[in-house]
């Protein structure tokens, strides 16, 4: 079993042991390798000021894909065999790269405290965009994709934008060129499929390369943290809310990177990122991209996994209410071997899973709706992009001619856990599609919640969006002529 | 060729964009430096009975403990009142006031040290909000006053009249760098204080008070700051105070960063208000007398609340002339952290104000809200005094509606809402044009001076210090093409050095949008003492040279890098020529530049004078879409225009207008200051406290200048442009107000301010139901446009 992280930053191997290991990303960088050019912020994922590149194995281009993650949010141990790129790191021949002087050209940067993450980020879209010949500029929308989890006190954003844009593909000097990619993909070659476990003073972490040793560890350390993506994770560490003696990374877990469709269903690996759904998505089922894109920030959706926000949890987890109503289901493995648990009774209490001490999930199935279904995922938040909802909604039907069949109705925020709504349902089915109906199903769907009061809304406020959504389902999935005015 | 004016890059674009800015948290820390947390008051209002951290002393690494009976000096302070401590005594008086400081070794240390300690605090009952400190008739500072004409006979006497209260929220300044301090002793008890901060004078001037020094002991510098709007300006005391007091113990430099939830939970704000208004009217909407009451959140000491009050008093105005006011305003007292100075100092809750009164008038009178503003606009030549008694010079607010109402199509767009909102069922549209006048100066009319230190060097480059501090506004940009122009000399030669109190003395806060203003002017006043030397040098060097010309130093040219005598302009001196020449002469090639405001005063016992030098005025459209069912807003079009003079760097004062519009936007929509019933904090981090994302920008944001060749007031004709930016972000929210007009069928719908989603969505629930209500009584709802 090897006993250190093995990593690259700009170029240079290092080899992370004894408390280092344990260490964030970011503080490794500032504070034990002296490059403070990586600013923190919040410290829990949510300013980007953080962002760097890391460079992994992508195994079917069998080349390194760099992305862009919030290095506060991710521990060193979750770092074995990758290329960490920071701001520093950018700089072609030592000159500023193309991207870097567009944003001095045009006043991108005011503090400068927020700078290096933007710098990063805006790097990570040329990295990632291919427009060929047609267009080498890339747009307004691509540019605040890019950019929604940055956030700039200063300018305004109008700037940074006009910079990004500014900017010709063809100017960009990719990561492969400033860092031969030889190198890395034999050192990462080589060594990815190594066990890895490393004791600090206080903690240890495992990281297993197949499931069965996985399961294994979980189950003779109870009380163990498993890391995949760390997004939520590695927040919880942040701040002090928990103090892990044990942790589990996934990160190499062979077999957890599929993402197929089979028939009719999607077939999610357990280490399937966020990221990789959105596109995956885009065309399958927009109604499902669209609650993905706005998700978290591009950082967020790189890092994090569906089976990190359905293990987490959360009552207003984003993904749930639609895994809710299309009757997804989990696999998870254990000593015994696989089980399949449908999501909407994963649950037993808050953040509390129905798995037993050894198991781990291991992959999604999510049923695809039909095409004759009507379904609609709505995310409520303060700000549209980048924040926690403060109340979410699945709701499915179908139509039989005027009457409604088959209802599903999801609805996050509004208790201890995502609550299916049967009373609602029922109260739908078999009646006719009218804005009369809805309007009692939000009713029904009022009586049938019970939201509490906190920072991210009023009770009063839930109830009133949970009898709205209905509404608004309606005149959404009505057509135009059977439409009545409010 | 002159550099003022032209687009040049901020002067530390380049370190910014490769990381290479140095921050405070960025300085590589010395061998034997400690790390210095605290820990402050669990509850808002608390008897302290006991203080016990002999347990965190036993961590391994943890160095000192410290408590105000440890400060050698005189433990209270304050920029106008002196009712701070830096460490609790007997006494609490919001959640997280500093009561111990803890220094230890490591990070981990410092972590269990806090943990360890333990206090006994008995909870005593606090005020948590304005009209619980009303209640208790609990003030910081007298009641103050501004009134003209009889606004109470005219109410009286009056048709139309509207009553009402505008409440109005807080905001987080959200500067990304936390506040920070290192500070390294030096010999016989002499500190070097790097901080973040907006007034390094202060900061010394407080840390010597309570660390016993004299004043010439501590020295503050301060490189940059990532961000401060404000909050760095006397907030930034506490964190310096608490590692200065480390360092002077110890002997060992003192290090304190705070996190950003600490920040946020524990550091002052912009003042929440709440405001009592009753407004007299014509049927034309015009204004005949406003009565106002202004209740300011002060928090728990008055900080910088009087003169924040005394903005908010003397810009409830805003663009408009009213003829009969009588607007007083008193300072709450309350369990939260000190409120302080944030972009805008008040004046943005008095605007608010009055923006919300217009938007009342014309949903009573059912005229669109720019015809009621249009007829309060201040005159050009008539009714253009204040309520204070200051004239309005050169006017440019009718020039900037008649233009901006043309480029953003505003009447056109009307009926376009109007349509849409009939048509609509799922969505509301408004539209809003406000505007703003800010009033550029001190209103402490001793605030306004300033001083500079000019160097040059025989290789004729400059150094520059001012006592204005960089927080990414490019004030040292601004200082260096001044100074550049004023020799006109390539601005590669001038480096604007980091400020320090060693260089400047008893400078003021760079704040109230005034630093290029002051600091600029004394740059300039320095650069010409400099000039009017070298000239002679120049004057007896072309005499010398060209037979017969005698020396007259009036007669010498500074132009492109070079000096000649008017008359005989072929024959010229380098830059760097001139340079040596004045050094073999011994000529002083350093000089200190002064500069104080003319012509400004105010006399608050009369409420009158003219406590400003000068307005920036612009105007902002603003149009918004609602989703009726969520309340959900989007920002759909933004046109702003600004009178900013003659601009000094026209890129650089963009990102000012575009930066403080996009932050006052934040301050109307989404940010939201939520609190426990027990006064703590509860959105303190950027997980629950949205400031505006690139997301929220509108597509079409269309930001410009109107040409002011006429603008001589001020350095370079150029006009301040840090602060009134912010106050456009208020058009968001009018639009929003007015979206809620056409959902209430001519109601006149309250709104608060921050108007979130929830605000609005429980306001058009309350409108539906009172439309309801008034459509069975069989009423004609009314409609506006
Ligand atoms: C800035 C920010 C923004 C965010 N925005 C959103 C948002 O918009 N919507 C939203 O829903 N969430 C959001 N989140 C939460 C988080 O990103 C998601 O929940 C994400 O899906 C978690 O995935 P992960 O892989 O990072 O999980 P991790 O943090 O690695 O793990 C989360 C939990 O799941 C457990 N776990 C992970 N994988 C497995 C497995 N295979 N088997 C068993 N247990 C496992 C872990 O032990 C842990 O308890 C946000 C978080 C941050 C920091
Ligand atoms: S510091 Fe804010 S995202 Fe990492
Ligand atoms: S430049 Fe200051 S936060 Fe972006």
């Amino acid at each position: 079993m090897r006993d250190f992280v093995l990593l690259y930053v700009n170029g240079v191997e290092h080899q992370v042991s004894g408390d280092d290991a344990f260490l964030s990303l970011s503080d490794y960088l500032r504070y034990s390798l002296n490059k403070c050019g990586t600013k923190v912020v919040c410290a829990e994922g949510d300013c980007g000021a953080c962002t760097v590149f890391l460079g992994r194995l992508n195994a079917p281009k069998s080349g390194i894909e760099y992305i862009p993650v919030n290095a506060c949010i991710q521990y060193m141990y979750q770092l074995d065999c990758t290329h960490i790129v920071t701001v520093e790191g950018l700089k072609v021949d030592g000159d500023l790269n193309r991207i870097q002087q567009s944003m001095v050209d045009c006043h991108g940067a005011q503090c400068g405290y927020c700078t290096p993450g933007f710098i990063v980020a805006m790097c990570s879209l040329f990295e990632q965009c291919d427009k060929g010949e047609k267009s080498c500029n890339v747009t307004r929308q691509e540019v605040s994709d890019a950019l929604t989890g940055n956030l700039c006190r200063c300018t305004g954003y109008e700037a940074i934008i006009k910079a990004a844009m500014s900017v010709d593909e063809k100017e960009y000097k990719r990561l492969d060129n400033l860092y031969p990619s030889q190198t890395l993909i034999s050192a990462f070659k080589k060594h990815h499929d190594e066990p890895v476990s490393v004791k600090g003073e206080e903690s240890e972490f495992f990281k297993p390369t197949d499931v069965k040793s996985a399961v294994e560890y979980k189950s003779n350390h109870p009380g163990v943290v498993i890391v995949s993506g760390g997004t939520d994770v590695c927040v919880n560490l942040n701040k002090g809310r928990i103090e892990p003696k044990n942790i589990m990374v996934l990160t190499h877990v062979s077999g957890l990177d599929e993402l197929k469709t089979s028939g009719n269903t999607v077939e999610v690996g357990a280490r399937v990122s966020l990221r990789k759904l959105e596109e995956f998505f885009q065309e399958t089922l927009p109604e499902f991209h669209h609650i993905l894109w706005v998700f978290g920030s591009p950082q967020i959706r790189y890092a994090g996994t569906l089976a990190g926000n359905i293990a987490n949890g959360s009552p207003i987890a984003d993904s749930l209410p639609f895994l809710f109503v299309s009757g997804a289901e989990v696999e998870v493995a254990g000593l015994k071997g696989d089980r399949r648990i449908k999501v909407n009774q994963l649950y037993s209490g808050y953040r509390k899973m129905v798995l037993t001490d050894d198991e781990i999930i291991v992959k999604i199935h999510i049923p695809l709706p039909a095409k004759s279904t009507k379904l609609k995922l709505y995310k409520v938040s303060k700000r549209e992009h980048l924040d926690i909802s403060s109340f979410t909604a699945a709701i499915s039907l179908e139509r039989d001619g005027d009457k409604i069949s088959n209802a599903q109705v999801a609805y996050g925020g509004v208790a201890a856990v995502v609550l299916k709504l049967s009373k609602t349902e029922e109260f739908l089915n078999g009646k006719p599609f009218s804005l009369d109906t809805f309007r009692g199903a939000g009713e029904v769907a009022m009586k049938e919640i019970m939201p509490i009061s906190d920072v991210r809304g009023s009770k009063d406020y839930r109830l009133q969006l949970a009898a709205n959504i209905m509404e608004k389902f309606y005149f959404e999935t009505a057509d135009e002529k059977e439409l009545v005015c409010p | 060729m002159s550099v003022v004016g032209k687009d040049m890059p901020h002067d530390s674009a380049v370190g910014h964009v490769s990381g290479e800015s140095i921050y405070i948290d960025d300085m590589p820390s010395a061998k034997n430096e400690l790390l210095v947390d605290f820990v402050g008051s669990p509850v808002a209002c608390g008897h302290i009975k006991s203080v016990d951290y002999s347990e965190a002393l036993k961590i391994k690494g943890v160095v000192a403990c410290y408590t105000y009976k440890d400060l050698p000096g005189i433990n209270k302070f304050g920029p106008i009142i002196q009712d701070e401590v830096l460490l609790c005594e007997d006494h609490s008086s919001f959640i997280g006031e500093p009561i111990v400081v803890i220094a230890a070794e490591t990070r981990k240390a410092l972590a269990k040290a806090k943990k360890a300690v333990k206090l006994v605090v008995e909870e005593l009952e606090p005020a948590l909000s304005i009209d619980a400190a009303i209640k208790k008739q609990d003030f910081l500072d007298k009641t103050y006053r501004i009134a003209r004409g009889d606004a109470e006979r005219v109410l009286k006497e009056a048709k139309h009249k509207l009553e009402g209260t505008c409440i109005i929220g807080g905001q987080e300044h959200f500067y990304l760098e936390s506040q920070a301090a290192l500070v390294v002793p030096g010999e016989y008890d002499q500190l070097v204080v790097h901080s973040s901060t907006q007034h390094p004078s202060e900061i010394q001037q407080v840390l010597a008070k309570v660390l016993g020094l004299q004043q010439n002991q501590v020295v503050v510098v301060t490189k940059r700051m990532g961000g401060g709007f404000g909050g760095k300006e006397s907030q930034a005391t506490h964190p310096a105070g608490m590692a200065a007091l480390v360092a002077l113990k110890t002997k060992r430099p003192a290090r304190i960063i705070y996190t950003k939830d600490d920040d946020m939970k524990f550091t002052g704000k912009r003042h929440p208000f709440q405001n009592n208004f009753q407004v007299a009217f014509d049927d034309n909407g015009r204004i005949l007398a406003l009565k106002a009451h202004l209740y300011a959140d002060g928090g728990a000491a008055a900080d910088l609340s009087t003169a924040v009050l005394g903005r908010a008093i003397t810009h409830i105005d805003n663009a408009y002339y009213i003829e009969h006011a009588d607007v007083v305003g008193q300072i709450c007292k309350t369990n939260y952290p000190p409120t302080t100075a944030f972009r805008g100092f008040g004046g943005p809750q008095g605007v608010a104000t009055i923006e919300s009164i217009v938007q009342d008038i014309a949903a009573y009178l059912k005229k669109d809200p720019l015809d009621v503003r249009l007829a309060n606009l201040y005159g050009t030549t008539e009714r253009n005094t204040t309520h204070y008694g200051q004239l309005l010079k050169h006017n440019t607010l009718p020039q900037l509606f008649e233009e901006v109402v043309g480029s953003s199509d505003y009447r056109n767009r009307r009926k376009l809402v109007d349509k849409f909102n009939s048509e609509s069922r799922t969505h509301l549209k408004g539209l809003a044009l406000t505007p703003v006048k800010f009033g550029i100066s001190f209103t402490n009319t001793m605030l306004n001076q300033a001083n500079a230190l000019v160097n040059i060097y025989l290789d004729g480059t400059i150094q520059v210090s001012t006592g204005a501090t960089e927080m990414g506004q490019g004030v040292n940009t601004n200082i260096k093409m001044l100074v550049a122009d004023e020799f006109s000399i390539d601005p590669k030669c001038v480096i604007v050095m980091t400020t320090s109190t060693e260089k400047n003395n008893n400078t003021s806060a760079t704040a109230a949008s005034s630093a290029t203003d002051l600091n600029g002017s004394a740059a300039v006043n320095a650069c010409q003492k400099i000039k009017r030397s070298m000239a002679e040098v120049a004057a007896r060097h072309f005499d010398r040279v060209e037979t017969g010309i005698g020396a007259f130093p009036d007669r010498i040219v500074f132009a492109d890098g070079h000096i000649y005598d008017e008359r005989r302009p072929h024959n010229k001196l380098k830059w760097q020529e001139l340079v040596a020449m004045s050094y073999r002469e011994r000529v002083s090639l350093g000089e200190r530049g002064y500069y104080a405001t003319q012509g400004i005063g105010f006399d608050w016992s009369k409420g009158q004078g003219s406590p400003f030098l000068y307005f920036t005025c612009g105007c902002c459209v603003a149009e918004v879409v609602i989703d009726r069912f969520t309340g959900q807003m989007k920002v759909e079009r933004v046109d702003i225009l600004m009178d900013i003079g003659k601009s000094i760097n026209p890129g650089i004062n963009r990102g000012q207008v575009v930066g403080g519009f996009v932050q006052g936007m934040g301050w109307v929509t989404n940010e939201e200051l939520k609190y426990s019933d027990k006064g703590a904090l509860l959105s303190y981090s950027p997980t629950t406290y949205k400031i505006p994302n690139i997301q929220d920008i509108p597509a079409a944001l269309h930001c410009n200048f109107i040409d002011n060749p006429n603008n001589t007031v001020n350095v370079r004709g150029s006009k301040a442009v840090g602060e009134p930016p912010l106050l456009l972000g208020l058009a968001v929210w009018a639009a929003v107000k007015d979206a809620l007009v056409y959902a209430g069928k001519g109601q006149v719908p309250k709104l608060n301010l921050p108007a979130t989603g929830e605000e609005i969505l429980m306001r058009l629930t309350e409108l539906k139901k009172t439309t309801l209500a008034v459509k069975s009584k069989g009423k004609e709802p009314a409609k506006i446009s």
